[in-house]
Order: structure tokens, then C-alpha cells, then sequence
């Protein structure tokens, strides 16, 4: 019943996510949270154990096929943007820009963090290691809608749109490198079986997408395509959750290895998946939110220091990031300010954490990243604005007096 | 074909693989999903195989279901399969929805009167042979052994109800698989539906019967509210939902073939938590949608049978691999028995009773009452529980049944679809 429950909230909340009540002329914040998908997140958090309690934590145990089958999915999705071809022809530089950006948001929260980690929580230096590193592979992470979004509504220039997109799509991979770290440090009983899980889990998503590909290799039938591809993402996210490794790693190393050798069926099945992304991606935001545990009050007190602190490593990054892509990729003004959204992944991040690294830290860097997530989403608004060209002065009325050559 | 059979092995060995390298580790995650994904895949390329060695997709569903399962192979974990409860409720409720929409005014008046006095004598003789050869069962039976003879006869009564039953969501995803269409193919359809009908009042007394027997009281009131209310409850709950469906299709417009699926599951979640028939509540919104608005019952029709692919290959392979097949070993003789003697028993009371305008009817109809899957899945389930100290044991006798059906059931039934002339895709060729 309870299942029934959430898939009800799920399809109550994107009637209202489309409806006009959330007039973004009216309530602009409420509008970006609800187009971002945030929303969503708001009202897991309402719905779950620690509030209204709608779901239990029993409840949320028996979703966890639902996450698993949404964090495979953003796993392959992920991993078949890993187009070979195109990550070959871009030039070092416009690595080190996303490395720049990304690298000092993650240095700027996980060094300073890690202290209050030890001392909220004593457990091992290592797994606060791993719990600080963790925040900031959170941290690293930017969402690109804010650019995508101007550069179609024409207010920034499609270059720059689109040199800040690529940005932030080449910081997932410095947010996943993390994970895989923090997994090898915490998901084990020592760092060689962590070391062993995060090799089960990349194998696995390489078998799954090799076979996926032969399996879809001259597929006609766009149904069949369709089924063939969801079939798939379910059985690498369901065998990771069954085998108890990264659902998410499996899925990039499925997806990565499908657009390796996918050869022209990549398309087809990026397309079949991208029917399904939405509604997978808020089905996961509202589960990671119905997941935050609001009374632990050292999550809350790092939360300041989460947004502030990855605020200011942004800025700074990409001050760097732009000295860095000079001359190879354009890139508005004051970058920076354009890195404030956080996106998904960040969320997904965290909550794979969670699922295989035991103990209260690890929830209580779900908690910071789950409120910084809604945090970051409402300041990334104002921020962007920053980088947008002013508006150009509107021409005054013609005075009544002035008369018109007919 | 034999690409099919190349891709359907090496989904078994990926399956493997998986299955070894859980046994590395400590503990297991949850298997759910693994369940979804695996049998979805298996499925579909299994029904490959089947239709290229002319049997019907739905018993390559099946088998590779029974196959990869936790009775056979074990790569799928019992857990796992259990978990998929949910998806089975989903797509009974969608096969509910479709067949819904077949049910027009027109074509009830037409053989609406036929098909239920068919339909009576069918489930009569059915129900008399089975109880008769239950009770005299009686001495070899475990459950029935202990018991006095009015209690035996009850419990008797019981299993041949639940025995009675035919299988909706076969002869529908048959009937879907082959295009088939014509007026042997509306009287087949309408029989299984109205059959199960029966089924549910004659449940419903048959254990209000047997609670008396034990010692719990006739409480007729109680029982005639509770087969009341899950008769005219789910018709009334099935109209509301044809309502909301209508209004969706005429004010919304947009992805209509997602909204069914939520409101589908909506459905099969809901009636069960309110003890109704979701099977009936379905069906009914689809009726009263078909003869509401025509073109929107086509609309629904064509927006299911989109989604019909994925929906039937993991519905019928999850059903396959819950087939327990030790079962089959323990009460397999007085299983097998039974199951012979509903079979004669259904040829007998068609080839008597059948309307012989048609001579179709006499001659085939008996071979699209074989199978049985959800309605008596659900039935068993509900005795089991209903009935703690007996009711188990039941329950293993009516899988062991239910198992031998579904392996037979779905070829029967296309066999009569074919002969019958009414198959309309290439299928009908390559088995005739």
C-alpha cells in the first residue's frame, strides 16, 4: 500500500510540477525547484520517517529494488555520454578547466570538513576520510540547465551555453572517481575487498553492456529495442543491488562499454532511455529525500559550511577554469557563478554511499548533501544572473509632442 | 531462431555468473529487480524461441520462467520472484483493462445468454467431477485423511471451486499474441471471463461452507455481504475508474499508455487492500469505457497493447519460475488425476452442452478452458490463509495442478484459436 502511496505522490506532484499554479512569474523559486525536479526531494522529505511519516524506514527498505533499478539507470546514462569519439577529439585543456573547477570545489569542502567529521562522530580517520571526500565529490558536481536553459531562451550566446554544459558534464567523472575511492575505503572490511567490490561492480556493467549490445546488435522493432534496453539496465542495477556493489558504477561501465562497441545502437538506446530519465530521476530525488534524517543536528550544523564553502571553491575554480581553457573553450564571464547548481548526480552520489558504507556518517553526509542540494538549487538563480550580459537599455517613448512623417 | 537461442544462452550464463559471484559473498542484497530484469529478458527471447519452434510466445515465457528459477536452475532467488508480486497485480489488471474493452453492449446481447448457460454447465459438470473424485480421494489425501465426512465433503467442494476456475489472462494474451478475431474467439473470451464470475460466488459459499463445518457458524449474512460486495463493490470501484479514465483521455491527452499503467496498479493495489476483485474492477472500467465511447476503448486498447510486450514476457515468466515444482513431485499423482478429469470433464460438458449452430464450438472450445494461472493462484493463496490447519497443504495440491496447466494450457488454447480459422497473423500458417 505504501508503494502505492509514493507512485500516487509521484504522479500528483508532476501534475502539479506541470500545472500553472507554479507560474515561474509568480513564485520563480518554487518554479526552478519544481522544473529541477527538487521538489520532488522537498516532498520526500515531508512524506518520510523523520517527518510526517507517511513512509516508515520498513517502507523505504522495501523501495530499495525502485532505487536500485534509478541508480543503474543513471549509471548507463551516464556512461553512454562517454562517447570515445568526442572525449578524443577534446583538447588537455578543457580537462583541466573541468578538473580546475571541480578539483577545488572538492578541495575547498572535503580538507576543511573532515575535521568536524572526527570530532562530531569519532569513528576511524579512515572512514571520516572517506565521509569528507564523499562531500566533496558532492560538492564538485554542477548542473548545466542554468546555461542549456539561456543559451535556448537566448540570453547567453550558444558557445558559452554550451562550453559551460560541457564543464559540467566532465566533472561527473572526478564525483565518480570519488566514490569509487570512498567505496574501496568503506564498503569493505579493508581497502583490498572494498578494492574487489568496485572491480565486481565495473565488470559486471562491462559483461551487462557488452551483452547489451550484441543483444540489440540489428534489433528493428522499436518495441522490443525498447524492452531489450530497460531489461538490461533493471538486471545490472538489480544484480549490483543483489550483489551488494555499486548499482551506479555498474551502471556507467554497462553504458561506457555499450558506447564503445554499441556502433550505431547507442543512439537507439540513449534514445529508448531518454524516454524513461524523468520519471526514473524524480522517482530516485523523492526517494533520496524521504531517506534524510532531519534530527541529527551535527548534519545541520555542517550544512552552512557545505554551501559556503563549495560556493566560494566554485568561484575560485573557475577563476581557474578560465585561465585554463583561454583560447580553447568560451566561457562567460565570472564561470563561477554559473556552477552553483548542483544537479542529480551529486544526490545519487550519496545515496549509493549510504546503501553500501554502514554507520551513521555515512547518513549524515546524505543529510548535508540532500539540504545543500535545495540550498545550492535556490542560490544557483541569483548567481547565474551574474554571468548573463546586462540587459540592453530599453529605448525611451517617443514624447506626445514629437510628430510622425505619415 | 537461432540468434534468439545464442541470446538466450548467454543471458543464462551472464545469470550464472551472477548467481556464483553472490555465493562469494556473506550476505545478498535485495533480488527484486535482479528478478525484473532477468526474467524480462529471458522472457522475451524464450517466447523468440517458442514461436520459432511453433509453440505459443507464452509458453516460452513459462518454461524459461520454470527454468531460471528458484525450482530448477536458481538463478533467480525465491525472494526475488516473490518481489514481483506487485508487477503480476500490474499486469492482470492491464489484461483485465484490454479484455474490458472487448465487452460491448452488442456483443453481450448477442451471446451474452448462450455463453452463461455454456458457461453454467461447464462449471457444473467441472465442479461435480472434481468433488466427486476429491472425496474419493479422501483416504489418500493427507489434508482430507483426519477428517469427519461432512468436513471432507466441504473442503472437497473447496478445492474443486478453486479447481473449476479458467485462466482470463492466458486466453487474452493469446488471443492478443494471434490477432485472432471472430465469433468463436468473442465466445472463448467471454467464457473464461464469466467463468471466473462463477468461480468467485461459488467460492465465496463454498467457503462460507466449509468455516461452518469446522465449527465457526453459517453466517449468511456475512457471506452473502462479502460475495455482494466484491461483486457489485468492484463493478461500482471499475466505474469510477472509467470515469477518471475518460476524463484523463478527453481533457489531458498526453502519455496515455504511462497514466494506464499507474492507474492500472492503482487498481490491483487498491482492490486488494479493499477486498475486491481487481480482475472485475478492470474489467468493468474497460466495459464501461467500450461502450461509453468507442473510439476511447480503441485508444486504451491499442495504448495497452503497446505496452503489451514487456508486461506479458515478465508477467508470465515470473509465474513460471513460482512454479514449484517439488510440489509437482509430492501430490503429483492425485494432482495429475485431477487434472485429467477436469480436462474430460470440460471436453464432455462441450461437446453436450456446446450451442451446435456452431460446430466450432463442440469441437475446440474445450481446448481454451485448460489453462489456469492468476484467478486460481489468488484462490489457493486465499484458502491457505483462510483455512491455516488444512488450507497449505491445499494450496500445494492446487500449484501442482496450476503447473501442469500452464505447460499445456496456453498450446491448447492457440491450437483452438487456429483451428477455429480465426487467427489472423502469419502464426496460423506456421503451425498449422
Amino acid at each position: 500500500m505504501q508503494a502505492l502511496l509514493v507512485f500516487l505522490a509521484i504522479a500528483a506532484l508532476s501534475l502539479l510540477a506541470s500545472s500553472p499554479a507554479l507560474d515561474p512569474g509568480r513564485f520563480p523559486a518554487l518554479a526552478r525547484l519544481a522544473a529541477g525536479g527538487f521538489l520532488f526531494l522537498l516532498f520526500g522529505v515531508v512524506l518520510g520517517p523523520s517527518m510526517v511519516g507517511v513512509l516508515s524506514p520498513e517502507d523505504l527498505q522495501l523501495m530499495r529494488p525502485v532505487m536500485a533499478l534509478g541508480l543503474g539507470t543513471a549509471g548507463v546514462i551516464l556512461g553512454l555520454n562517454l562517447e570515445p569519439r568526442l572525449l578524443r577529439l577534446l583538447p588537455r585543456p578543457v580537462y583541466a578547466a573541468a578538473l580546475a573547477h571541480s578539483g577545488t570545489a572538492f578541495l575547498f569542502v572535503a580538507v576543511p570538513l573532515v575535521v568536524p567529521l572526527v570530532l562530531t562522530s569519532r569513528p576511524s580517520v579512515v572512514a571520516a576520510v572517506g565521509a569528507a571526500s564523499l562531500l566533496g565529490a558532492a560538492a564538485s558536481l554542477s548542473s548545466g540547465h542554468f546555461a542549456v536553459l539561456a543559451y535556448r531562451g537566448g540570453r547567453m550566446d550558444r558557445a558559452r551555453g554550451l562550453g559551460v554544459a560541457l564543464l559540467t558534464m566532465l566533472d561527473d567523472a572526478l564525483g565518480l572517481a570519488v566514490l569509487a575511492v570512498a567505496l574501496v575505503l568503506g564498503a569493505g572490511s579493508n581497502p583490498g575487498e572494498g578494492l574487489g567490490l568496485v572491480c565486481l561492480a565495473m565488470l559486471l556493467g562491462v559483461l551487462c553492456g557488452a551483452l547489451l549490445a550484441f543483444l540489440t546488435h540489428a534489433m528493428n522493432d522499436l518495441a522490443e529495442l525498447t524492452t531489450v534496453t530497460l531489461g538490461m539496465v533493471a538486471l545490472v542495477g538489480g544484480a549490483a543491488a543483489y550483489l551488494r556493489v555499486s548499482a551506479l558504477l555498474a551502471g556507467v561501465a554497462c553504458g561506457a562499454t555499450l558506447a564503445l562497441v554499441g556502433g550505431r545502437t547507442v543512439e537507439r538506446v540513449a534514445r529508448a532511455l531518454g524516454r524513461v530519465e524523468r520519471p526514473v530521476f524524480l522517482v530516485v530525488v523523492f526517494l533520496v529525500g524521504s531517506g534524510l534524517y532531519t534530527r541529527d543536528w551535527a548534519a545541520w550544523a555542517l550544512v552552512p559550511g557545505f554551501v559556503g564553502l563549495r560556493f566560494l571553491g566554485k568561484v575560485v575554480g573557475g577563476r581557474l577554469t578560465q585561465r585554463l581553457a583561454r583560447g580553447v573553450l568560451e566561457l562567460p564571464p565570472r564561470v563561477g557563478y554559473a556552477l552553483i547548481a548542483q544537479g542529480g548526480l551529486a544526490l545519487c552520489l550519496v545515496a549509493e554511499y549510504e546503501f553500501l558504507v554502514p554507520g551513521t556518517l555515512a547518513r549524515r553526509v546524505l543529510d548535508v548533501v540532500v539540504v545543500g542540494a535545495v540550498v545550492n538549487e535556490l542560490l544557483a538563480g541569483p548567481a547565474f544572473r551574474q554571468v548573463l550580459p546586462p540587459p540592453p537599455p530599453r529605448e525611451p517613448p517617443a514624447s506626445a509632442g514629437v510628430g510622425v512623417a505619415t | 531462431m537461432k540468434g534468439a537461442v545464442v541470446r538466450l544462452l548467454l543471458l543464462v550464463g551472464l545469470l550464472a555468473i551472477i548467481s556464483r559471484a553472490q555465493v562469494l559473498r556473506e550476505d545478498a542484497g535485495t533480488p527484486v529487480t535482479l528478478a525484473a530484469g532477468a526474467l524480462l529478458l529471458c522472457g522475451l527471447f524464450a517466447g523468440k524461441v517458442a514461436k520459432g519452434l511453433g509453440l505459443p510466445r507464452l509458453t516460452g515465457y513459462l518454461l524459461v520462467g520454470v527454468a531460471v528459477g528458484p525450482y530448477a536452475l536458481g538463478f533467480i532467488p525465491g525472494e526475488g520472484v516473490k518481489g514481483l508480486d506487485l508487477v503480476k497485480g500490474l499486469a492482470v489488471s492491464l489484461i483485465a483493462l484490454v479484455a474490458g474493452t472487448e465487452l460491448r453492449l452488442g456483443l453481450i446481447r448477442r451471446v451474452g445468454a448462450r455463453v452463461a448457460l455454456l458457461c453454467a454447465a461447464v462449471c457444473g459438470v467441472t465442479f461435480t467431477v472434481c468433488l466427486a473424485a476429491t472425496f474419493a480421494l479422501k483416504p489418500v489425501l493427507p489434508f482430507l485423511a483426519p477428517m469427519t465426512w461432512q468436513q471432507a465433503l466441504a473442503v472437497s467442494a473447496l478445492v474443486s471451486t478453486v479447481v473449476v476456475s479458467f485462466s482470463p489472462t492466458v486466453t487474452i494474451a493469446i488471443v492478443q499474441e494471434t490477432s485472432a478475431k471472430g465469433s468463436f474467439t468473442e465466445f472463448l473470451m467471454a467464457l473464461v471471463i464469466i467463468g471466473d464470475l462463477f468461480v468467485m460466488v461459488a467460492f465465496a459459499l463454498a467457503a462460507g461452507l466449509t468455516r461452518a463445518s469446522f465449527g465457526g457458524g453459517l453466517d449468511v449474512t456475512g457471506l452473502l455481504s462479502g460475495v455482494g460486495w466484491e461483486l457489485f463493490g468492484s463493478v461500482v470501484v471499475g466505474g469510477v475508474l472509467a470515469l477518471v479514465m475518460l476524463l484523463y483521455m478527453r481533457g489531458v491527452k498526453q502519455e496515455l499508455p504511462l497514466f494506464l499503467v499507474g492507474l492500472s496498479f492503482a487498481a490491483a493495489e487498491g482492490g486488494t487492500r479493499l477486498h475486491l476483485s481487481p480482475l472485475l474492477v478492470s474489467l468493468a472500467a474497460g466495459a464501461l469505457i467500450a461502450n461509453l465511447d468507442e473510439r476511447e476503448g480503441e485508444r486504451i486498447h491499442h495504448a495497452i497493447q503497446r505496452a503489451g510486450l514487456p508486461v506479458f514476457a515478465l508477467f508470465f515468466a515470473a509465474a513460471g519460475a513460482g512454479l514449484k515444482l517439488d510440489a509437482l513431485m509430492t501430490v503429483g499423482p492425485a494432482a495429475l488425476l485431477l487434472v485429467v478429469l477436469r480436462g474430460l470433464a470440460i471436453w464432455f460438458a462441450c461437446r453436450r452442452f456446446a450451442p451446435a449452430d456452431d460446430p466450432r464450438l463442440k469441437q475446440y472450445l474445450w481446448m481454451g478452458l485448460i489453462s489456469q494461472a492468476g484467478v486460481t493462484f489468488g484462490l489457493a493463496a486465499l484458502v491457505s490463509r483462510t483455512f491455516p490447519t488444512f488450507g497449505p497443504q491445499v494450496e500445494v495440491l492446487i500449484v501442482a495442478m496450476i503447473t501442469a496447466h500452464e505447460l499445456v494450457g496456453p498450446v491448447l488454447t492457440r491450437r483452438a484459436l487456429t483451428a477455429s480459422g480465426e487467427v489472423r497473423t502469419d502464426e496460423a500458417q506456421a503451425t498449422a
